[in-house]
């Protein structure tokens, strides 16, 4: 016959060829292969400090006709460590959700068994059916000052062990983070992101039980957040934002009243607002225009042209003697 | 049509259920920085379970979401009323015990006093807004003299107080469901009414 056998690792394991007697020549087996004489004593197969690795199919034969006396499934592992478990309320007043783990496996099958009483009732803990290691319970009540108490107890072949949790209604409230966060830059101002957001779709009624927001936000080249709580509203102007840097944002939930703030919601990007550069080459023409313009309005030559050391050209000597002339014939009116 | 339709009586029951949610949210964070006073005053464990004292009105509802506006309102009122008997006696008893020597544990309990009163107001005042008016308060007679031992009434203080803040919890949220347009106590059926 073939059953399962569970051994913590480490043990020293003895197996029994079923009804055969100590002295019956066998043979065993370990998924298929066989085993070495040594690991014998007579007909009992002896397996000292047994690990993962050794699990298996293990089968015993009468040693001529092989015809199979005994076959066992070994299954090495441990006993259960005390489980990790957390309850919390993402959607209240509606109920709340407890989840667990172990902190280390087991390798062996292990059942959960999880309790849950407030005051003198005892309430059912619904298992969900993903993930499986997670259940929920419908408030009965509201606004009690009697501590729930959750027990979680975790059992398999070679041991159990459990936890338990107490705590009040309103300690383990918890929103889901905010929605879908969208930051854009407002046209004409370089300073300035619009932040808006939408509730958790997890909380069920946020009018009779609004929530109060948490934003951060920097500039990505630094480290330092800024921070802004708002407790009204699902949307927000940062107007002290850096010209021209790109931004990184996020938002936070908690109920106005009772609980914690939520994690903190998915992380989106903006830049703020900048104005168009001019193309360069138009700056160029321009610049270019403009000292044309100002050449052929230059003033007509002075004194200062018929300096020796400024004259260019015969053309200035003409303008020279024509300066000169001018002003004697106004000597000559005013003698 | 009803008085409580009006537009005007709409307008008055926003601005006390508004003025009243206010109130309740400071309520609870004196009560809440009064339980840590009571406590290192009274010198008791802050985690020291308090099992339902009797004349303590509990918070605690079945139903919450189902219950009319009116409903709302007087289960709200009674227990204020209550809890502002319930405070006297807790001052009275601590000036006994204590004398001047706590002044602050003492001037504490009596603004908390002050704000529960104020409360159980803004209470009756929407409650007259209905067709029933606030009910008088005949029944709600004074506790009787304590027969407790001082430990005793140490721990009652503290589920008096343990109590009265997750009553302003409560009253936020009864408050916010009152001020809903579609759900206004004009709207809902009447006490008469209800199943």
């Amino acid at each position: 016959d073939s059953h399962i056998q569970y051994e913590r690792v480490g043990a020293d394991v003895t197996m029994k060829c079923g009804s055969m007697d100590w002295d019956a020549a066998v043979t065993w087996t370990a998924n298929g292969t066989d085993i070495d004489e040594s690991h014998l004593n007579g007909s009992y197969l002896i397996l000292k400090n047994v690990d993962l690795t050794q699990s298996g199919q293990y089968s015993c034969y009468e040693g001529s006709s092989w015809h199979l006396k005994y076959q066992t499934y070994l299954r090495v592992g441990t006993p259960p460590k005390e489980p990790v478990l957390m309850c919390r309320s993402n959607n209240y007043p509606k109920g709340f959700y407890c989840s667990w783990h172990l902190p280390t496996p087991t390798y062996i099958p292990n059942s959960f068994n999880i309790s849950v009483i407030h005051g003198t009732r005892e309430m059912v803990c619904e298992k969900d059916a993903f993930p499986k290691n997670r259940c929920h319970i419908r408030y009965l009540q509201l606004f009690s000052t009697v501590k729930y108490k959750v027990t979680l107890t975790v059992t398999n072949a070679l041991g159990k062990n459990s936890t338990t949790l107490t705590f009040d209604e309103v300690a383990i409230v918890k929103p889901d983070p905010p929605e879908s966060v969208v930051a854009k830059p407002v046209p004409n101002n370089p300073r300035r992101l619009e932040v808006s957001w939408q509730n958790p779709s997890s909380w069920p009624d946020p009018e009779s039980f609004p929530l109060k927001f948490f934003l951060r936000y920097r500039p990505l080249i630094l480290d330092q957040w800024q921070h802004v709580e708002l407790s009204d509203g699902t949307s927000h102007t940062i107007t002290d934002a850096y010209a021209g840097k790109e931004y990184i944002i996020q938002v936070a939930a908690k109920d106005n009243d009772i609980g914690t703030w939520s994690d903190w919601s998915v992380a989106v990007h903006a830049t703020p607002w900048t104005e168009e550069p001019k193309h360069l080459t138009t700056e160029a023409q321009v610049t270019e225009t403009t000292s044309a313009s100002t050449s052929s309005f230059m003033p007509p030559p002075t004194t200062k042209i018929c300096d020796k050391g400024a004259v260019v050209g015969s053309g200035a000597v003409a303008v020279c003697w024509t300066a000169g002339l001018v002003l004697a014939a106004y000597g000559v009116l005013f003698i | 049509m009803a008085a409580s339709d009006s537009p005007s009586a709409a307008l008055r029951r926003r601005d006390l259920c508004s003025r009243g949610i206010r109130l309740a949210g400071k309520m609870r964070s004196d009560v809440v920085d009064l339980l840590d006073t009571y406590v290192e005053r009274q010198g008791l464990d802050a985690s020291a379970s308090v099992v339902a004292v009797e004349g303590v009105p509990a918070a605690a509802v079945e139903r919450w979401d189902e219950q009319t506006g009116t409903q709302r309102l007087l289960e709200n009122l009674a227990a204020y009323r209550a809890f502002r008997a319930l405070l006297a006696q807790m001052l009275e008893e601590q000036r006994e015990q204590l004398g001047e020597a706590d002044a602050a544990l003492g001037r504490a309990l009596a603004a908390v006093l002050l704000q529960v009163s104020a409360f159980a107001y803004h209470l009756e005042e929407l409650l007259r807004l209905e067709s029933h008016g606030p009910p008088s308060e005949e029944g709600a007679s004074p506790p009787p003299p304590s027969h407790l031992s001082l430990f005793e009434k140490k721990l009652r203080g503290l589920g008096v107080l343990r109590e009265l803040a997750q009553w302003a919890v409560r009253s936020a949220r009864d408050l916010r469901q009152i001020a809903k347009p579609s759900l206004g106590s004009s709207s809902a059926p009447s006490l008469a009414e209800s199943p």
